[in-house]
């Protein structure tokens, strides 16, 4: 019987069989880790368009119910108004620098986060600024009663602040940025009156619920009230009602 | 037990395993992070996710080549070398993962206020659900359990802790590898829009438990001799010209011991087969420059006691054999560890 030959551990020398067979094995390793790398590499799924937008020093509105959000007034590419969500620095929401200025005029600066129609300021300073003129109104027109299905995420990694800032693997980070204060955003897989983005709020018009964090990330349907304020539609719903889809 | 402890002795072959396997680890995540679709000016998704990405996956096909190696060298002797220098692939393993996890806490538990730590441990609470589930969990469990195994791969802790409990530890690399299958799927596979990942994750778990099913059948039946006949706590093990020179037969014993029968200068000795290292099959060893030698990682025992060469303190039991008729006979009473038992000599056959 013609027996590969008997190798012992310590051994300082292998068997010319053994040898061969094992540089075999070593190249072989090598060329198939290569090769899964490159599978595994060229195969990732597209994030979405979701990028840092550079420095803007932007004057509008602020509103805090449910989250931070800066009303800039109309202009040509925004006929009813331009909403900004606004978010502070890291994984915190806009709030400890936003409450003070509920109702007021405000020029805020910092750097813009995009994705899609829906910004974001991630605030550096904001003050007051008094009004030259009246600021816009942007009380809220109800569109009635609506089941979305969508996913809950984090406004501020869903519009680029991380990419891909959205699915399962993001889903802890997504609750540490809305538990931080960090606006959620309720993207619908099919449009709602044009758009996709709905800035989720309680039943009451306030922040959505920490209970939310359990279906971030997932597929959900829920139902609720949206209204429009300015380009921006807010989905006012019972969060402990949603299920997973 | 052995009575002294080196450090890791450094041979070329080993220095040269050892080089295969980073060299095939650092190819694997260059080419990883270099490949990452482009969108515009940079990668597509976030370098700290990119290089996630590249060692969480790197870390997961060097462990699930590790317990491919194992199998392996039941099945084929030739792929024995790579089981010794199997320690050192893993300690590397244990290390890459520790770079996915450093880029995890730095990137998704980071900037916030809360402590990166708590945040990875309470932000996702979701124990309750499939999709969504904490998987992290399931990561930090296979890393504390590599950090286990590579902290404790050093020969020392083998005697230290005994070869029974130390390889009832080092079991433990199946849950890791369960769990890190749990931690991809639920991590990424559920959520992802392409297959890349579940294919190879469906290979790895393709490779590594029918080899397993493989090498076990092997064990439960290739080579194993069961007695023909028995008497008084005696087994019938056969002819003694079926027995090769320098070679071992495994013997089942009634009751579910084995022991190994050994042929050497035309003599036969028997003692225990399970190695005192790490339970190696010892029947499936060879006699090497005299002793006994384990296939796994080459301990030597002496053919007449089962006692390991000086300075070496292993011992194992041994049994009685005589011929009988033409037959050799085997007492099933294993004598305590170490005892002499005079080789049996075969009439007029001395090699
Ligand atoms: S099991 Fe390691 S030398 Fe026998």
């Amino acid at each position: 019987m013609n027996e590969p030959s008997f190798f012992v551990g310590y051994a300082a020398s292998l068997p010319a069989d053994t040898k061969s067979f094992l540089l075999k094995v070593a190249a072989g390793w090598v060329f198939l880790m290569g090769a899964l790398a490159l599978t595994l590499s060229v195969a990732t799924d597209d994030p979405g368009d979701g990028h840092f937008a550079g420095d803007a020093v932007l004057t509008g509105l602020v509103t805090n119910a449910p989250y931070p959000v800066l009303f800039l007034p109309p202009d040509a590419g925004h006929p009813l108004g331009h909403a900004v969500l606004l978010a502070g620095d890291g994984k915190t929401g806009a709030q400890s620098q936003s409450l003070s200025l509920e109702g007021k005029r405000a020029k805020a600066s910092g750097y813009m986060l995009k994705r899609g129609e829906l910004d974001m300021l991630v605030l550096g300073a904001v003050s007051a600024e008094p009004a030259a003129e009246p600021s816009a109104s942007f009380n809220p027109a109800p569109l009635g009663r609506w089941r979305v299905t969508g996913e809950i995420c984090d406004g501020k990694c869903y519009t680029g602040g991380m990419r891909p800032g959205t699915g399962l693997a993001h889903k802890a980070c997504a609750n540490l940025c809305i538990a931080g204060g960090a606006p959620p955003v309720f993207v619908s897989a099919a449009p709602v009156e044009g758009s996709i983005f709905l800035l989720m709020a309680g039943p009451d018009g306030g922040p959505a619920p920490q209970g939310i964090a359990d279906l971030a990330g997932l597929p959900v349907q829920v139902e609720g009230d949206i209204e429009r304020r300015g380009d921006l539609l807010v989905l006012k719903a019972d969060w402990a009602r949603a299920k997973e889809e | 037990m052995s009575v002294t402890y080196l450090a890791i002795g450094w041979n070329r072959n080993k220095i040269f395993y050892d080089c295969v396997i980073a060299a095939a680890a650092l190819l694997y995540v260059s080419l990883f992070i270099r490949f990452v679709p482009r969108a515009g000016d940079g990668p597509m998704i976030d370098e700290p996710i990119i290089r996630m990405r590249a060692y969480g996956s790197c870390a997961f096909l060097m462990l699930s080549a590790i317990l491919c190696i194992g199998p392996l060298a039941r099945l084929d002797a030739r792929w024995l070398p790579l089981l010794y220098n199997r320690r050192h692939f893993g300690v590397l393993t244990c290390g890459v993962a520790l770079l996915h996890a450093y880029h995890v806490l730095g990137w998704y538990f980071a900037y916030s206020p809360t402590d990166p730590f708590v945040a990875l441990l309470s932000s996702n609470q979701s124990f309750a659900r499939v999709a969504g589930f904490p998987f992290e969990w399931l990561g930090l469990f296979a890393l504390a359990m590599l950090l286990v195994l590579a902290a404790t791969s050093h020969d020392f802790w083998l005697s230290f802790l005994t070869p029974p409990l130390w390889k009832a530890i080092h079991m433990g690399v199946y849950a890791a590898y369960v769990a890190v299958i749990g931690h991809i799927a639920l991590g990424s596979m559920l959520a992802a829009r392409n297959g890349a990942l579940a294919m190879i994750a469906t290979l790895s778990v393709c490779a590594v438990v029918p080899l397993h099913l493989l090498a076990a059948r092997k064990s439960l039946s290739g080579g194993l001799f069961r007695a023909t006949a028995q008497r008084q706590g005696w087994i019938a093990i056969g002819d003694p010209q079926s027995f090769i020179e320098d070679r071992g037969t495994v013997i089942e014993i009634p009751g579910g011991e084995r022991a190994a029968v050994f042929r050497h200068t035309g003599k036969l000795s028997a003692m225990a087969n399970a190695c005192a290292h790490q339970n190696g099959p010892l029947g499936e060893g060879r006699v090497y420059n005299g002793c006994v030698t384990c296939p796994w990682h080459g301990f030597e025992y002496r053919l007449e006691d089962g006692c390991a060469p000086a300075p070496f303190t292993e011992k194992l039991a041994t049994y009685a054999l005589r011929l009988e008729n033409g037959v050799v006979w085997l007492d099933t009473a294993a004598r305590p560890p170490g005892t002499r038992i005079e080789p049996l000599e075969l009439p007029g056959d001395a090699a």
